[in-house]
């Protein structure tokens, strides 16, 4: 048993964490405004796909958190706080959106009134598809993910000090009512964000497909948060490799269920081969994008299936560190695939422009800046957790 | 009475000790059948053999004799077949994922779960090969050297199934089996029948209890619940390849794969709780097979029965959202046209009843469950037959559209399937260990040595 | 009992850690050939035991290789290669649609192989004739309790410091293990043979009834009796009992549209020619003619043939009368008959009677040729 020796202390992180993301923020911010005068269309496009990005770090992380209510896992209590910081960035969406709200023009065909009348699929859609609609779904989406957020957080801080278990019953109720709100908020995300640009094609399972990339997307943050803090003292100092394999497990499960739901939805659509569905791959297969997507595959799939197969690789600190950078880039990669080939001047294929990696630098320097602002006001272990000591004891 | 989250519940209740686990495991295996047994038995046996006489009608007069017809030429054979696979997977999911998932509770149920779905999948294979009206000559089916050099279609999905419900049955009944080794092995030390102790001793191979062995069986172990994750996955994404590959409105959707697993969860859930209150009852295994395994599969099928509505609303919405009149005639039809009451039945029982188990009260009180569970079943397996009959019957052509009724002999053929599978359940509980006895000594409390830390910084 | 031969020398436990801290001093005695028999896996025994981690994952990998390359070439070979189709419009190596069969044969040799390699390779069962078998100490470890063996096989061993030395760590106690004087599975054991050939009998009769009888009864007849007419059987459906009918009164070859004015002596309406007079179908015209038009019209259409004086004769074509017929007409004729001329149907095809017609065009052109015409054949 580890009593007596082996305790937390809280370490604030250095400061050259905060001046890094700062850096970062601005480099991002500055070069988004000139891109945005640069190529407005790009730079839009951009924006909606570092978007999309935030939102599956922010409510991915929100979904973990509750997974480890519902599912009564031990492993990941002394990590939680991390994932935890990585939800922080849920509110900040709110504002984050709104230079998207001012180009919904720009995005999406069916936000077009005259569009609407010339086009008879369209108009049936207009009851879902409209602008006010669209904008009440955005706000009431991310107010309630706000609302959890702020309730789990604020009972997991509260526990630091008053190691009530009641609030672990509290939350473990919440986790249970905020999964199924979860699995249709990710969707209807995904529905309006990604799947209405373009408004003629549709797949019932988009919205599962969003939800295995945003998983991945932040399991690969945690793990690599995780990692990085360990490594450097930040957690508790009983943690071991051992916690570190749920880690790579996890990752290596949900990898293999993304390329599964990816596969899926491609046979399906390939087998039937109507040209209604058969359309939005076409897309991806013009000139370039066939390169482009068959390195969804390698990058998305491949590539991490072979790197996390073996048991001894799940938990190799530099492997995962190396493999969750590598998924984080899959996962705007994913993004992009989806994205970017609607967009009028690339449908003839990929062509490079600086501006494409513009936005995701400003997205790694809101999230360093964000986890770093609660890291410090907040213990980076939930020292308060009931199931703490069982959490740390865990062993393969 | 509040939890407290600090300390992990026992796996094993009541501090049984190892031996006093082997007794109350083995002991059916000792006893002679009694009066209950032979009660039980005779049920599930009338049941099987009026699946059997109907399938003699079948055979005699031909396919005829079922429901099948224009234009719903896929009825009960197909349903049935889905429903049982379906029920497959519960046990795959409790033996590997939850295996691979460290959940420590699965050790009660683990054994009797991989039974389940070997016998689930016995009954559902039964169906692919009496459709053909002619089994006897089921080898023809196979790609064997012809006159025409014909191969058999190897993009077909129902070749598909063929690999795929062949293979989740051969690596069931060899991750079953290599799990009963140890046990073969404990019976054999422990019997006094001369007879018995011969047959264990064939079937255990021998089997040492060697450590040296124990640390390859753990790999295998792993390697086997590994593969069988994935393979019991891909077994009901197959399954729903048949119909999700082709252009029939209500049938083509992308979210057939995971729907299909989850509903396949779900339904195998259902069953296996069904199943288990009776056996730990009878066979007074209440302090291995808790309340709490109870509760934690009652939660289980809360999430899945959760997921199958998601499917159905998502199916529901991307309906009207596609605006393909089809699309959208399908889902108006199957809630409000001449099959709307067997749609209404699914939709109730997969959604409506099982949110009861968000109540901790009912998710432990054995009664309520037990209604529950079946109502479960009941609604899956309309599900299956809202899916075939409603989008079949009404599709394109107005001019195509017929009804479907099915026959006694459908019906006789059904109550067969669930007349096998409880006949090969009560046996099974007569003849071999419903809980592995090695894996739950392996979890009893002081079992293990004290903890040991694992790689400290590594 | 001096001739006992001794197997080894085991030490019972019945606590979790006194196994796993004496499984520890046993490693690092110096001892090679021994072992630790519990009735489940200890964790922590393997790091006691020092032993190497499993190689049973190669064998999973490399079978599992061999099944994603022997299913990809299986389906390259036969749905690319010996027998291409085009299935649904696809390709004939269609990747996406060869994945699930690939996968399946990718995951049924991976574990197979790992569970037979393990068995049979790894630990060289299935072996009930082992020493430990049927002993005290097997019934033990097998219920409640953990224990040491040490072989007789090592070269460190030696009864009496073998047995010393496990005392040493305190178990609840030791016993030596002899090999088993007679073997206990006799395989040729006069019973078991017997058995054995009945089994044989049994099984050969009822494959034999089996494939040559029961596989010839009804309904195991391969179609044999079907309630279907066959040609030339009789039937019970009908009065006369005869199962070949005739056609329906008005039935009509596929695919045939029956001339529409047969029968008619005067047709008020006549098909049109829908044949050029091109120089093939003149030719044509010409063959048919003198096969079968010549022996009663002559070869010039003049109606003097050799026949002429026999019977009422052949009129000439060359008349007013057939020079004013439509093309039609002529066709019709040939086609239904005419007085004393019979159908001509049944041995000129339709395109051969219109080539026919146009050839009688040719004749009465020519007997009654224009100057015009006349010049035409002087620049040819």
């Amino acid at each position: 048993m580890n009593d007596g020796e082996l305790t937390y202390h809280k370490k604030d992180l250095p400061s050259s964490i905060s001046k890094i993301g700062m850096v970062l923020l601005a480099i991002g911010v500055i070069l988004g405004v000139v891109a945005f005068f640069v190529d407005h269309s790009r730079a839009v496009f951009n924006y909606l796909i570092a978007f999309a990005f935030m939102i599956s770090i922010g409510v991915g992380a929100l979904f973990l958190i509750a997974l480890e209510y519902v599912a009564g896992a031990d492993w990941s209590v002394p990590i939680r706080r991390v994932v935890e910081f990585f939800a922080a960035i849920i509110p900040f969406l709110a504002i984050l959106v709104i230079p998207l709200l001012f180009n919904m023009g720009e995005l999406f065909h069916w936000s077009h009134t005259e569009a609407i009348t010339q086009d008879k699929i369209l108009q049936g859609k207009a009851p879902y598809l409209n602008v006010p609609f669209f904008i009440i779904r955005v706000f009431v989406l991310i107010g309630i993910w706000s609302l959890f957020y702020f309730f789990f957080v604020r009972n997991s801080k509260m526990q630091d000090s008053t190691k009530d278990q009641k609030l672990t019953k509290i939350n473990i109720r919440l986790s249970a009512i905020f999964i199924p709100i979860f699995a249709l908020s990710i969707t209807i995300s995904a529905v309006d964000w990604l799947m209405s640009i373009q408004p003629h094609w549709f797949s019932t399972i988009f919205g599962v497909y969003f939800f295995a990339g945003t998983v991945v997307a932040a399991l690969a943050a945690v793990t690599l948060a995780t990692v990085l803090l360990k490594e450097n003292g930040y957690l508790h100092p009983a943690m071991t490799n051992d916690h570190l394999f749920s880690l790579g497990a996890l990752l290596f499960a949900f990898v293999n269920f993304w390329g599964y739901i990816a596969f899926s939805q491609f046979l399906l659509m390939w087998y039937a081969d109507l040209p209604e569905e058969t359309s939005w791959f076409l897309q991806k297969w013009e000139g370039s994008w066939a390169i482009f997507s068959i390195g969804l595959i390698v990058i998305h799939f491949l590539v991490p299936y072979v790197t996390l197969l073996s048991q001894p690789a799940k938990m190799d600190p530099k492997k995962l560190k190396f493999i969750s950078v590598w998924l984080l880039f899959a996962h705007l990669y994913d993004l992009f695939w989806l994205v970017m080939p609607g967009m009028k001047q690339l449908s003839g294929g990929y062509s490079f422009s600086w501006i494409d990696f513009v936005f995701p630098i400003a997205v790694v320097g809101i999230i360093i800046l964000v986890f770093n602002m609660k890291a410090k006001k907040e213990n980076l272990v939930p020292i308060g957790d009931p199931k703490l000591k069982r959490g740390l004891d865990f062993h393969l | 009475m509040s939890t407290d989250y600090s300390i992990e519940a026992p796996v094993v209740r009541g501090r049984l000790s190892l031996s006093e686990i082997e007794e109350l495991v083995a002991k059916p295996l000792d006893s002679k059948p009694d009066k209950k047994f032979f009660i039980a038995l005779s049920i599930s046996g009338s049941a099987l053999l009026i699946g059997a006489v109907c399938l003699f009608y079948t055979f005699y007069y031909g396919i005829g004799m079922w429901g099948n017809n224009q234009p719903v030429g896929w009825g009960f054979g197909i349903v049935n077949f889905v429903f049982w696979v379906g029920i497959g997977h519960a046990g795959t999911l409790i033996s590997a994922i939850l295996f691979l998932l460290r959940q420590r509770w699965r050790t009660g149920i683990a054994r009797f779960a991989e039974a389940m779905t070997i016998f689930a999948v016995m009954c559902a294979g039964i169906f692919p090969i009496i459709h053909t009206g002619r089994p006897w000559l089921a080898g023809y089916l196979t790609p064997y050297p012809n006159q025409h050099g014909l191969w058999v279609n190897f993009t077909s999905p129902l070749v598909w199934d063929v690999f795929a419900v062949s293979v989740y049955f051969t690596v069931s009944l060899v991750f079953w089996y290599t799990g009963l080794i140890p046990d073969f092995a404990t019976l054999r030390d422990r019997t006094t029948s001369k007879i018995k102790k011969t047959i264990y001793s064939i079937f255990s191979l021998g089997w040492r209890h060697s450590s040296r062995h124990w640390q390859h069986y753990e790999k295998a172990y792993v390697i086997l619940a590994g593969f069988a994750t994935p393979l019991v996955l891909s077994v009901h994404t197959i399954v729903s390849f048949d119909f999700a590959v082709s252009i029939l409105p209500g049938w083509h959707s992308t979210i057939f794969p995971p729907y299909f697993v989850a509903g396949a969860i779900f339904s195998g859930f259902a069953m296996v709780v069904t199943v288990l209150v009776f056996v730990r009852k009878i066979f007074d295994l209440q302090n291995i097979i808790t309340i709490d395994h109870l509760e934690k599969m009652n939660k289980v099928i809360l999430a899945t029965g959760l997921m199958v509505g998601y499917s159905y609303g998502m199916e529901f919405f991307i309906a009207w959202y596609s605006g393909v009149p089809f699309e959208q005639f399908v889902f108006i039809n199957r809630a409000f046209g001449p099959y709307a009451w067997a749609y209404w039945i699914m939709v109730s029982c997969n959604v409506f009843f099982p949110q009861l188990f968000w109540f901790k009260k009912i998710r432990r009180s054995i009664p309520v469950m037990m209604v529950i569970v079946i109502l479960v079943n009941v609604g899956m397996w309309f599900e299956r037959f809202v899916i075939v009959v409603t989008s079949l019957h009404r599709d394109f052509l107005p001019s195509s559209w017929g009804m479907y009724a099915p026959t006694l002999i459908d019906g006789g053929i059904l109550l067969g399937s669930f007349g096998l599978f409880f006949t090969l359940v009560i046996l099974f509980t007569k003849a071999l260990p419903v809980v592995s006895i090695s894996e739950i000594k392996a979890v009893a409390d002081g079992a293990q040595p004290a903890h040991h830390r694992g790689k400290l910084n590594g | 009992m001096a001739d006992k031969k001794i197997f080894g020398v085991t030490a019972l436990f019945n606590n979790p850690d006194a196994i796993i801290s004496a499984a520890n001093k046993v490693a690092s005695s110096g001892y090679t050939k021994w072992d630790v028999n519990s009735p489940y896996p200890l964790h922590g025994i393997d790091k006691a035991m020092k032993m190497k981690p499993s190689k049973l994952g190669f064998v999973t990998m490399i079978f599992g290789l061999s099944g994603v390359v022997l299913a990809l070439l299986l389906m390259w070979w036969t749905m690319s290669v010996d027998y291409p189709m085009i299935i649904g419009g696809k390709p004939f190596f269609s990747l996406p649609a060869f994945v699930p069969v690939t996968f399946e044969v990718t995951v049924i040799m991976a574990t197979v192989s790992t569970v037979v390699a393990m068995f049979a390779f790894f630990f060289g069962l299935p072996r009930n004739a082992h020493a430990l078998h049927d002993t005290d100490y097997m019934k033990k470890v097998s219920r409640d309790h953990y224990g040491i063996v040490i072989e007789a096989d090592d070269p460190r061993f030696d009864e009496r410091s073998t047995i010393e030395f496990l005392r040493s760590l305190n178990p609840l106690s030791t016993e030596i293990i002899y090999y088993p004087e007679k073997e206990r599975y006799p395989i040729f054991e006069p019973r078991f043979i017997t058995f054995l050939f009945g089994v044989a009998v049994v099984v050969s009769l009822g494959t034999y009834l089996m494939l040559n009888k029961l596989m010839y009864i009804q309904p195991f007849n391969w179609m044999d009796d079907q309630a279907k007419i066959s040609p030339q059987s009789s039937s019970t459906f009908f009065a006369d009992g005869r199962g070949m009918r005739l056609p329906v009164e008005g039935t009509v070859a596929r695919g045939f549209i029956p001339y529409p004015f047969m029968g008619e002596t005067n047709p008020k309406e006549v098909l049109s020619n829908p044949y050029f007079p091109t120089k093939a179908n003149l030719e044509l015209g010409q063959r048919k003619f003198l096969t079968y038009c010549s022996p009663c019209h002559g070869n010039y259409a003049e109606g003097n043939s050799r026949l002429a004086g026999q019977f009422p004769n052949p009129p000439t074509l060359h008349s007013d009368r057939a020079r004013n017929f439509e093309d039609g007409m002529i066709y019709h004729i040939i086609t239904n008959g005419q007085n004393a001329m019979p159908s001509y149907a049944s041995q000129v095809t339709r395109e051969e009677r219109w080539a026919i017609v146009n050839y009688i065009r040719v004749l009465q052109r020519a007997k009654n040729a224009t100057d015009s015409d006349l010049k035409f054949v002087k620049v040819e």
